[in-house]
């Protein structure tokens, strides 16, 4: 007992070791480890100090007690199950006892219980009378109590003969006891005896319940230890809460009897507290003394109550009449942190007990200075709850977080003289001196980036798929605004690198959120003045996009570590292209030069850089630039690990690969499930642009043997496609693409335009898109082009001149574009023909060569490379060296070079006649 | 599916397949015909008299049996075997039966062959057949049949029985009308060099081996009974013109540009031969360079040691200490060469005859107009 609170002041501990008679055990030797030290202060009112012995001893006699009461009402059952309980209690205190000798009540009863049972078991009449439970315990009571009490044969014996004495004491005790209580009326302001007796016997009897739930855990490996947890528990939470429990979990009537006055107590134990303080602080002069007048009641009082009860109460952190001064809670703080991150350490009453002393620094007005202290402390204990980083926060632990982060801003916004900063020294803190700027330590930025980690570690615990995981996304909104305030803080107070450190928050928070407003107004721009107020309202708040390019610029122009700037340029890049900003997003990729040198990024960095490549291939795609989204996805397609590389999911094919530490480490990589880049999206536009790339391609190199495959994925899908032994109407995306692909080989944009672009595919894909049909708009004529394309490249051998106007009506394209496309291919020499102007026709110039010709062709070049090598061969034959063709051949340009020379020589000298 | 697949390897050959089935009952007619001209064609490269066996005369069933055999069997690029059947007259070969040998798959690994050969051959006598073993057949893809394979077993043939021959029947070639049957032996001199089986750039070069004299063609003339001649006589009379001038196809590029791709990847196998036989020849000189060297640094050395009256270094084994590098076998360059030789032939034959009858067409066509 003495020990949980240790540490208490010495003239206090001292008075109470030679006030109580009962104190046992030394108080000293367990300073050092009491992990969780509460005020010196404390006094002997508020806390018992209870030594184990104490402990034992009430349990004892509140067993006896309830023997006593079975006795008079003859319920032979409840005395049998009570002796049994005494008989366990007992072995438990045999180290206590076996110091102190057998405590008489123990005898008392044994002796009584005995003699008891013996008049019952004469009494035949009575026997008769009794129900079976209860004769059938009175028997195996009565041999139970004889085989006992032989082991304390003497003591009873000695009892049996002096029995006054031992009564005397008791009553002596009793005596004793109501004094105590009678003076405590006077201290705690009117605290009936009664109430008081019945918390007496509460308390033990709730010290012994908690004593045996502890039993239980295996790794309790010393009474001591145990006896300090008990006290944690019983000191943190709240009273009313431990006399419910109490109440509901101790079958005793008696147990229930006390319940309604103690919480009467209760209250008025704070108010007495409350009261207290006051008046302490009203003289504070005298307030050494009052402490000591106190000990030294607390003193007797502990006396009086001997090795019983004890007050159960609240646990305090302040003993009853000190001041609450500054000092005094930092010290209190101080003490409750030491502890933290010690084996052992309660952490869920850490944080009660910070946050009893929030309170109470509020109550008292200690300043915010303090409160902002406390606070700090507090989150950082609510994050230190759990001691696996790995694992993630209780969302509870984590909204109860948030509120505290919000009202330590409340409080920063309120108070700007306070300084809050990591680098303040704990030494050069001024929590209280108005006069002067307050300063605190603690990183307001800090707590937010954790907060903000845990937040995405929840989501990536959560399942993506259920209501659960969409309320907790809601409180992704309380996280920006919270963001946003300590942006808004930091701008004004914080060091430029906090800053780009909260924007960089801030971005993240952003950059993946595509911002409807903006989009409608873009779409409808203001008309009238009238109904653009209106909308001014609606659109409260900048756009994304210009909220965007401050942060990112400030960033750009004042960060010096390399990652932020890394982080805002690939968000700023996501942004843009997931806005169609198409060339901004580009241009800000090109010249961030990113592509150098991010394989030396840090995954996660890395994880960035592959959504914003996605991202800015699917903007590509968007504005019908297929080449171009093609290059952005290929890196990414290509590898088929698109899920693991932009941190979506892990792959089952590695999973062996890796040791479950690598595993962990990528799940914690993971994006959480609303920053996902559909996958299927991505996949379907990457095929779609690699077709409307490929198959023009493939048509125009049919022949040629040295063509090379655009895309290896898109022919691996045309391959499986080929590969299906009966083709039925496409099902997945990929068929789509794959049948679409087929169709526009024959130059059949028609049934390539609905393989792609179906009520299916719209399902799938294309309503993803935030501008849908723009997009389809853009696909059927991309899909009409390259059709056309295909089918000039593929039957241009069978034509001799062909009609525009012909291939306008079979492409739908209007002829001016029939006519681009086709010089355009002309001048790139794709197709070899010349326009007739007149008649608006094609005519082709077969000058294609044949099959033959072509194989023909490459034969002659394989032919010329044979004849190369071969000659090499003869060269070596020709030197005794290998150098000497080459020596042979520089010698001969040698000479041509002379030769050159002189030619040169020659002409001046003509010109000279 | 399994037509699909088949259709798609082998695009060319279907048509061809269907025609030399029809070919099947009347080419006997042209090639006894054209024994002559079969017999002209076969030149004789390597006909430099001392061959045992200056002409091979082939019984008419045995070329019926042969086709009918690949017909059965051979699918695209698969070849089919058999054993040919006869005896040797004065300096002809008379291949008068034959009989196939089973094609074997992966299961049946335990299949004995020469058993089979035994039992067969055994029970052909007992129905009084010739049973003595003259040599083999194969049929062969657009002509290329010389491998290693069959010049391994070309050479063990010609090894246990001298004037034993492999006949190659070319079924696409047959079947654009003309039979293609040729029967070749191994050249003495190349016996003599697989005999030693030491294919070194040195040895070849000492036996004085090229592609062109490595195998020799054999004449041949198909011969049948005087009844099979007449009934022929009569067949030809009654069939319809049209079912014999496969010959005048004018189709001509499948066929062309399958013997240009296989032709390409021999030059292609051929050009990396050759970057072989370069590194080779780099090393081996390089080697030399060293070995020089070190001759010349080894000399000074003497030569010092010997003006202070030391005793000169003991020779060292030079061999040991530049071990020359394995020069590569030369035989595979020489049968590429000699395949690359045969499309060659092929290609040349193939187009000299297109020409002709795409001149003849023009011909009739200006008569026509």
């Amino acid at each position: 007992m003495s020990r949980f609170f240790t540490t208490g002041s010495d003239s206090e501990s001292e008075s109470s070791l030679s006030g109580e008679e009962l104190v046992t055990k030394p108080v000293g030797g367990n300073y050092g480890k009491q992990p969780l030290l509460l005020s010196e202060d404390e006094e002997d009112t508020k806390r018992v100090v209870r030594s184990a012995k104490d402990k034992r001893f009430e349990e004892l006699t509140n067993l006896i007690r309830t023997i006593r009461n079975a006795m008079k009402i003859r319920d032979v059952t409840k005395c049998l199950e009570e002796f049994e309980l005494l008989g366990k209690a007992y072995g438990k205190a045999k180290s206590i006892v076996d110091k102190e000798g057998v405590p008489r009540f123990y005898i008392r009863i044994l002796a009584d219980l005995e003699d008891y049972l013996n008049e019952l078991w004469e009494d035949k009449e009575g026997k008769k009378k009794m129900n079976k439970n209860n004769a059938k315990a009175l028997s195996t009571l009565r041999q139970k109590i004889r085989k006992y009490n032989r082991d304390f044969e003497s003591h009873i014996t000695s009892y049996k003969q002096n029995p006054e004495q031992s009564a005397d004491e008791d009553a002596e005790k009793n005596e004793e006891d109501s004094e105590g209580s009678s003076d405590e009326d006077e201290d705690e302001d009117g605290v009936s005896a009664a109430t008081f007796l019945k918390k007496k016997s509460e308390a033990p009897s709730g010290e012994s319940r908690k004593f045996l739930k502890k039993m239980d855990d295996e790794d309790e490996d010393s009474e001591d230890s145990e006896d300090d947890e008990d006290w944690d528990t019983g000191s943190t939470s709240s009273d009313s809460d431990s006399e419910e429990e109490e109440g509901k979990q101790t079958a005793l009537a008696s147990r229930f009897l006390k319940k309604a006055p103690t919480t009467d107590e209760d209250k008025k134990a704070a108010e007495k507290k409350r009261e207290d303080k006051a008046k302490k602080k009203h003289d504070r002069k005298s307030k050494r003394l009052d402490e000591e007048e106190e000990d030294n009641e607390g003193g007797e009082w502990e006396r009086v109550r001997g090795g019983v009860p004890l007050v159960k109460e609240k646990p305090k952190m302040f003993a009853k009449g000190t001041e609450i001064t500054h000092a005094v809670v930092i010290k209190k703080l101080n003490e409750i942190l030491q502890a933290r991150g010690k084996k052992g350490t309660d952490r869920a009453a850490q944080i009660e007990l910070l946050q009893l002393l929030v309170q109470i620094a509020a109550e008292n007005n200690l300043g915010e200075g303090v409160i902002v202290k406390i606070k700090f402390n507090i989150i950082a204990s609510l994050y230190d709850y759990n001691p696996n980083l790995a694992t993630y926060m209780k969302p509870e632990m984590w909204g109860k977080c948030l509120d505290c982060i919000n009202e330590l801003m409340d409080i920063l916004f309120a108070n700007p003289n306070i300084f809050v900063g990591e680098n303040i020294l704990e030494e050069s803190e001024n929590l209280h001196n108005a006069d002067q700027p307050l300063r605190v330590r603690g990183c307001i930025l800090t707590l937010v980036e954790r907060m903000d980690e845990e937040f995405t570690k929840i989501m990536q615990n959560t399942d993506p798929h259920s209501q659960e995981y969409v309320e907790h996304l809601k409180d992704e909104a309380q996280v920006c605004a919270i963001i946003e305030r300590v942006q808004r803080y930091l701008e004004e107070k914080g060091t430029t690198e906090e800053v780009c450190r909260i924007y960089l928050l801030r971005i993240l928070h952003t950059y993946y959120k595509f911002d409807y407003k903006a989009h409608q107004r873009q779409l409808t721009p203001p008309e009238g003045s009238s109904k653009s107020e209106q909308d001014q309202a609606e659109n409260e708040g900048e756009d994304s996009a210009v909220l965007m390019e401050r942060l990112c610029k400030y960033i750009y122009a004042k960060d010096r570590t390399d990652r932020i700037r890394t982080c805002a340029i690939l968000c700023h890049i996501y942004h843009h292209a997931l806005h169609s900003r198409w060339y901004q997003a580009r241009d800000l990729m090109l010249m961030s030069h990113l592509q150098d040198n991010i394989q030396h990024a840090d995954p996660p960095v890395q994880i960035l850089y592959n959504r914003t490549m996605v991202q800015l291939g699917i903007c590509a795609f968007r504005q019908g630039l297929t080449k171009d989204a093609h290059n952005a996805l290929l890196d990414i397609q290509s590898s088929g690990r698109a899920k693991e590389l932009l941190g979506q999911g892990l792959l089952l094919r590695s999973l062996q690969e890796r040791n479950q530490e690598q595993e962990k480490v990528e799940r914690r990589r993971q994006v959480p499930f609303h920053l996902h880049i559909n996958l299927e999206l991505l996949e379907c536009v990457y095929l779609v642009s690699a077709m409307l790339l490929e198959i023009p391609y493939m048509a125009a190199h049919e022949s040629d043997a040295r063509r090379r495959m655009i895309s290896k994925q898109f022919h691996h899908q045309l391959r499986v496609g080929e590969r299906q032994p009966l083709l039925g109407p496409p099902e997945s995306m990929r068929e789509h693409v794959v049948a679409a692909s087929k169709a526009m080989k024959m130059g059949d944009w028609k049934t390539c335009h609905s393989f792609i672009i179906n009520e299916k595919m719209n399902g799938k894909v294309w309503d993803l898109f935030p501008e849908a049909d723009k997009v389809r708009t853009m696909l059927v004529r991309k899909i009409q082009e390259e059709s056309l394309r295909t089918y000039l490249f593929t039957y241009s051998s069978v034509y001799d001149s062909i009609s525009m106007e012909t291939l306008s009506d079979m492409f739908e394209l209007d002829l001016p574009t029939v006519h681009s496309i086709i010089s355009k291919m002309i001048i790139n020499e794709e197709l070899m023909a010349s326009l007739d102007q007149p008649t608006q026709t094609v005519v082709m110039h077969r000058t294609e060569p044949t099959a033959q010709q072509n194989l023909a062709l490459q034969l002659a070049e394989k032919l010329g490379s044979l004849v190369e090598n071969n000659e090499r061969v003869f060269d070596h034959k020709q030197g005794t060296y290998g150098g000497y063709f080459r020596d042979q051949k520089d010698g001969y340009r040698k000479n041509e070079g002379y030769m050159r020379r002189g030619g040169y020589r020659q002409q001046p000298s003509q010109t000279a006649y | 599916m399994y037509s699909r697949h088949a259709q798609r390897i082998t695009p060319g050959n279907k048509p061809g397949k269907m025609a030399s089935r029809k070919e099947g009952t009347g080419s006997t007619a042209t090639s006894s015909s054209s024994t002559t001209g079969g017999a002209g064609k076969g030149k004789g490269k390597g006909g430099s008299g001392d061959s045992a066996v200056k002409q091979v005369q082939i019984d008419g069933l045995v070329v019926l049996k042969i086709i009918k055999h690949y017909q059965e069997e051979g699918q695209g690029t698969e070849v089919v075997q058999g054993v040919l059947l006869g005896l040797v007259v004065e300096d002809r070969l008379e291949i008068t039966n034959c009989f196939p040998f089973p094609q074997h798959t992966e299961d049946d690994a335990d299949f004995d062959e020469v058993q089979y050969q035994m039992e067969m051959m055994r029970s052909l006598r007992h129905v009084n057949i010739d049973h003595l073993h003259v040599g083999w057949y194969q049929s062969t893809y657009y002509g290329s049949f010389v491998t290693r394979a069959l010049l391994d077993s070309q050479f063990s043939y010609q090894h246990a029985i001298e004037e034993s021959v492999v006949l190659i029947y070319d079924p696409i070639k047959t079947a654009q009308g003309s039979l293609s049957l040729k029967a070749y032996r191994l050249t003495p001199k190349l016996m003599e060099v697989c005999k030693e089986k030491d294919f070194s750039p040195e040895a070849l070069k000492k036996a004085n081996i090229t592609f062109e004299y490595m195998f020799e063609e054999v004449p041949i003339v198909i011969k049948n009974s005087h009844l099979i001649n007449v009934l022929m006589w009569e067949l030809e009379k009654k069939s319809a013109v049209a079912d014999k001038h496969e010959l005048l196809s004018l189709a001509s590029s499948n066929h062309l540009g399958k013997n240009l791709q296989l032709l390409m990847d021999r030059v292609d196998e051929m050009s990396q031969d050759i970057v072989k036989y370069n590194t080779y020849m780099r090393n081996t000189s390089k080697q030399q360079q060293q070995k020089h060297q070190y001759q010349q640094r080894r000399q000074q050395e003497n030569m010092q040691r010997q003006s202070r009256g030391e005793p000169p270094l003991p020779e060292e084994d030079l061999s040991k200490l530049f071990k020359p590098p394995q020069p590569p076998a030369r035989m595979d360059s020489l049968l590429i060469a000699g395949q690359i030789n045969t499309y060659c032939q092929n290609i040349k034959e193939f187009t000299a005859q297109n020409l002709g009858k795409l001149f003849m067409a023009q011909a009739l066509q200006e008569y026509n107009n």
